[in-house]
């Protein structure tokens, strides 16, 4: 337990310095470096898939996404943020943390919790006969995201 | 087990703050999408606590990897769009956006 909380600690101090740090590089190798312990920490739960997932398509994947987005963006990074937003940060982290934690002890008893148990079958039984559905659903979004970045990069025709 | 997940919750719960305090407050529209990664990460572990804390770990995993697709499949379409607002606007200030205003 000691090395998950060890995890989620590093998987907060990284999302923390991917918001809060100046160069945009250096924002989206923090995230990267999240996602990589959050893959970690799915290893360590025992999924393993999932851990595969986070660390090569949300680790390696959008990584690559963000760098090539702030390569094509260069000179328009320089964007400056108030002062204040960095000032107000541990007020606004410490005040949601604490109004969380009240809400959630006040809601969770209320909550119906589904019924510990078990699993039985392999990964792969669950994802295609269990979740067919999401998998349908999964093919129309991956299409419905190639042809949204198709139409977003299309060569514009002279009469346009 | 059930105070674990809470751990988990909590640490969910901090992510959640993080992305949410980006989106609200920054002007960078590259910095707003890295804060809805960051929300989405929170996302991700709540989803697999969940899971893990009531064994029903191979569930949570698919749910899990749905997610990440459509994650995934978000953003290269939003990174597509803030390329073209560049090109467009020459800056990446989501104040400069106004022209989407009614």
């Amino acid at each position: 337990m000691t090395g998950h909380i060890a995890l989620l600690c590093g998987i907060v101090l990284f999302s923390i310095l991917a918001v809060l740090a100046k160069d945009l590089i250096k924002a989206a190798i923090s995230l990267a470096v999240a996602s990589l312990l959050l893959g970690i920490l799915f290893f360590l739960m025992g999924a393993p898939y999932a851990g595969v997932f986070e660390i090569s398509v949300v680790a390696g994947l959008i990584t690559v996404l963000f760098m090539l987005t702030i390569a094509l963006t260069k000179t328009g990074g320089d964007v400056r943020e108030s002062k204040a937003v960095r000032i107000a940060f541990p007020v606004f982290f410490i005040a949601f943390i604490v109004i969380d934690i009240l809400v959630m002890a006040s809601l969770l008893p209320k909550i119906h919790v589904l019924a510990g148990g078990t699993e039985t079958g392999t990964f792969g039984d669950v994802l295609w006969k269990q979740r067919t559905f999401d998998l349908v659903g999964q093919l129309a979004v991956i299409l419905a995201g190639v042809f949204a970045v198709l139409a977003l990069f299309r060569k514009r025709d002279k009469d346009e | 087990m059930s105070e674990t997940w809470l751990i988990y919750l909590g640490f969910a719960a901090a992510l959640l703050a993080v992305g949410l305090y980006t989106l609200l407050t920054m002007r960078n529209v590259i910095k707003l999408f890295i804060g809805f990664e960051v929300v989405s990460k929170g996302v991700s572990l709540v989803l697999l606590s969940t899971g893990f804390a009531r064994t029903h770990i191979l569930l949570a995993q698919s749910l899990v990897i749905t997610f990440i697709v459509v994650e995934v499949s978000l953003v290269a379409t939003a990174l597509a769009l803030i390329i073209n607002i560049y090109r467009q606007t020459n800056s990446l200030d989501v104040r400069g956006l106004t022209k989407l205003k009614g």
